[in-house]
């Protein structure tokens, strides 16, 4: 009873804050994921991010993508978790909306392995730890 | 409308300038985040309306989130590829885009190499024509509107961001740094 209603609302707080650079041609997604073991959290949100991509990715109906051609393609807003998964594994999941090189903007899903980074990546994650 | 595609290409890796640095993730913590909510004062540069308030409370690096409001001029620019060849990408030169909306946007508080604060801003905005738009946002050139605009400040203490030659890209970045707390 107590587990179906924690899969709906979470009771926890924010702990430690950290800040990252994410060096170019590594992955946003799996990056931050990467951030998370390098400061040792398991849950964490995005409290601010910003940065380019060689080009975007993002995930559209249906389970498809659309690709925004850089370089480069700069992150205008984003928002997203990661979470600890049911076998151990962290997974961030980050939405939000690029701009191309000539500012026109595109938003969705970040997909996971396919948002190289381009010069640099600014992220900011605030520990989440759930109790109970 | 671009056509969606069932799986995504495979990524591209670049080659930049200089050497490749073996260390890809360059972070520190502090032990809980401060926050504070910040009022954007109207007829201020979105430079002056971060970095002065936040100044006087002590607040030197910051995560901030811009939660949307009217300016009475912005200006903003894109990445493209660097003709000169001195980097992957560069800033194209500025872009007015009148009385604009900012929709949404992150901005990093740190020092220059000197100690002077900086802002690195994006975000996405609807410009005087109505178009939705986005790229890096030009603070000292974009001036806050007639409503104060709030801001959620995520504080970093126990270390600074301060800019810094990174020499794999060959342009300044900002990166965590142990705090230089003389100044």
């Amino acid at each position: 009873m107590s587990n179906a209603i924690a899969t709906v609302v979470e009771n926890g707080r924010m702990g430690r804050v950290a800040y990252a650079r994410i060096a170019p041609n590594e992955d946003l997604v799996t990056g931050v994921e990467k951030l998370c073991l390098a400061e040792g959290f398991r849950n964490a949100f995005v409290r601010g991010a910003l940065g380019s991509l060689v080009d975007g990715c993002l995930g559209t109906l249906d389970g498809q993508c659309v690709e925004i051609k850089g370089p480069a393609i700069e992150v205008v807003s984003l928002a997203g978790e990661v979470r600890s998964t049911a076998d151990g594994s962290l997974s961030a999941a980050l939405t939000g909306v690029v701009a191309d090189t000539q500012g026109n903007v595109y938003g969705g899903p970040f997909i996971a392995g396919a948002n190289p980074i381009c010069m640099t990546f600014e992220v900011t994650l605030e520990e989440w730890l759930p109790e109970g | 409308m671009r056509q969606p595609l069932s799986r995504p290409s495979r990524p591209r890796t670049l080659v930049h300038p200089g050497a490749f640095n073996p260390v890809r993730i360059h972070s520190r913590h502090a032990d809980h985040g401060a926050h504070y909510r910040l009022l954007l004062q109207p007829g201020l540069s979105l430079y002056d309306a971060l970095i002065g308030p936040l100044a006087a409370a002590g607040v030197k690096s910051a995560s901030t989130t811009i939660l949307g409001g009217f300016f009475d001029t912005l200006s903003y620019c894109c990445a493209a590829p660097d003709g000169s060849g001195q980097a992957v990408a560069a800033y194209s030169a500025p872009i007015p885009a009148g009385r604009s909306y900012l929709v949404f946007g992150n901005a990093t508080l740190g020092k220059n190499q000197h100690g002077k604060p900086i802002v690195h801003c994006h975000a996405s905005i609807r410009t005087e024509d109505g178009q939705t738009r986005g790229g890096h946002i030009l603070c000292d050139m974009s001036i806050v509107g007639p409503t104060p605009i709030p801001v959620l400040v995520t504080a970093l203490h126990g270390f600074e961001l301060r800019v810094s030659h990174d020499p794999e890209t060959n342009i300044p970045l900002l990166q965590p740094h142990e705090e230089h707390p003389d100044e």
